[in-house]
């Protein structure tokens, strides 16, 4: 009798843990693959690479915009590339990429209020594509826009999510 | 010590010390809450001040010329062994090197800030454009640890203040306010620089900050 009560704790535990591990396994499987700290570090190096290969093209690009007789042949190859990462760089930043797990530019904040993280990359995406859009028509006035447009959706981004030095 | 206060620090030198002192703290700030634009302006008042320094210490009253107060080694080590010898006014010959490296360090830290840009490359010193991003990737780099150092060489400048305050009871902070102190009597008196020669220095000072900002067009 007086083993009553730790059978009876026993048997708690065991139902809390199968009744648990499905929904644990389940919480598992519905990440595409568990983010091992050194899978977020090759992916916070590839994301800090790829950023400056952003700035690069951009800072290509603005040169030549901005220029005093803008050639646009120069700007279509960078402004093309902006665009290509741009439509990729929503995907770099997973949870568990954080300043919590490595070195990185980017505050919790991405990861607090996803939804206008997301929003913030769907308007620099849609820029860096009229500014792609804008380099192929030759048009420079439009193409200097279309620039000064996209480097404000940078900011707004970077103003709220990228932390200072 | 005895006797009325004399004049030891003129008042272009104190207000060069109070407001560089107040603009490495604002740079500092902006740079640490990212208000670049703020940071640049507070850069190129900084440079201006350093100019107007450099040449105010050619051309400025005696205890701000570099000729009166950089000793050679003989002067120094014979301060470090008896401070108390020592009975000139204007800085001391171990301060001096204090005063010399934070000048060369802010020259570098200017001269990078001029070449820096943010890693976003959406922030950029004047210069930045004109060299490349190996270049501004160095600036960047030595603008972080030349800052470290010049720290570094603050928290020295402090200590020492301190030290005097209190190991020496010898009040270095009051004259760099009021630009009196009670001297020897044997020491010789500050030949003061003329007004208008400071007036010149500070235009031919701004005059050369913006030339070198126009440099990046």
């Amino acid at each position: 009798m007086r083993r009553l009560p730790v059978l009876i704790a026993a048997a708690a535990g065991a139902i809390a843990v199968i009744g648990l591990s499905p929904g644990g396994a389940a919480q598992q499987a519905a990440r595409p693959a568990a983010m091992t700290p050194a899978k977020a570090k090759a992916l916070m190096h590839y994301r800090h690479e790829r950023m400056e290969t952003i700035r690069d093209n951009f800072k290509v690009a603005g040169k030549e915009v901005s220029g005093s007789s803008p050639d646009l042949a120069k700007v279509v190859k960078p402004a093309a590339t902006i665009d290509t990462l741009a439509r990729q760089a929503s995907h770099w930043f997973p949870a568990g990429t954080g300043p919590d797990v490595g070195k990185t530019m980017a505050k919790p904040a991405v990861w607090q209020d996803p939804k206008d993280f997301a929003a913030k990359m769907t308007n620099f995406q849609k820029a860096a594509s009229t500014f792609n859009a804008a380099a192929k028509s030759g048009n420079a006035g439009t193409a200097k826009a279309a620039f000064g447009d996209l480097a404000k959706t940078c900011k707004a981004c970077h103003d709220l999510y990228r932390k200072a030095h | 010590m005895s006797g009325a206060k004399q004049p030891v620090w003129d008042l272009p030198v104190r207000l060069f010390h109070w407001l560089l002192a107040g603009l490495i703290g604002l740079s500092w700030w902006t740079a640490k809450n990212d208000a670049l634009e703020i940071h640049l302006y507070s850069g190129y008042a900084i440079l201006s001040l350093i100019i107007f320094r450099v040449l105010w210490g050619v051309f400025g009253s005696s205890t701000a010329q570099f000729k009166t107060f950089i000793r050679g080694p003989r002067a120094i080590i014979a301060y470090i062994r008896d401070s108390r010898a020592w009975k000139a006014i204007g800085h001391s010959p171990l301060g001096a090197l204090s005063v010399l490296a934070m000048l060369v360090v802010l020259k570098l830290q200017v001269a990078t800030g001029l070449l820096n840009a943010d890693d976003d490359g959406l922030t950029e010193g004047p210069l930045s454009a004109k060299v490349s991003q190996a270049a501004v990737d160095f600036a960047h780099e030595a603008h972080e640890l030349l800052f470290k150092l010049l720290l570094t060489l603050i928290a020295l400048h402090v200590a020492a203040i301190l030290f005097y305050q209190f190991g020496q009871k010898k009040n270095l902070i009051g004259p760099m306010v009021t630009g009196k102190a009670e001297v020897d009597p044997a020491a010789e008196p500050m030949r003061p620089g003329k007004y208008w020669v400071a007036l010149l220095c500070l235009a031919a000072a701004i005059a050369t900050t913006r030339a070198l900002i126009a440099l990046g067009g």
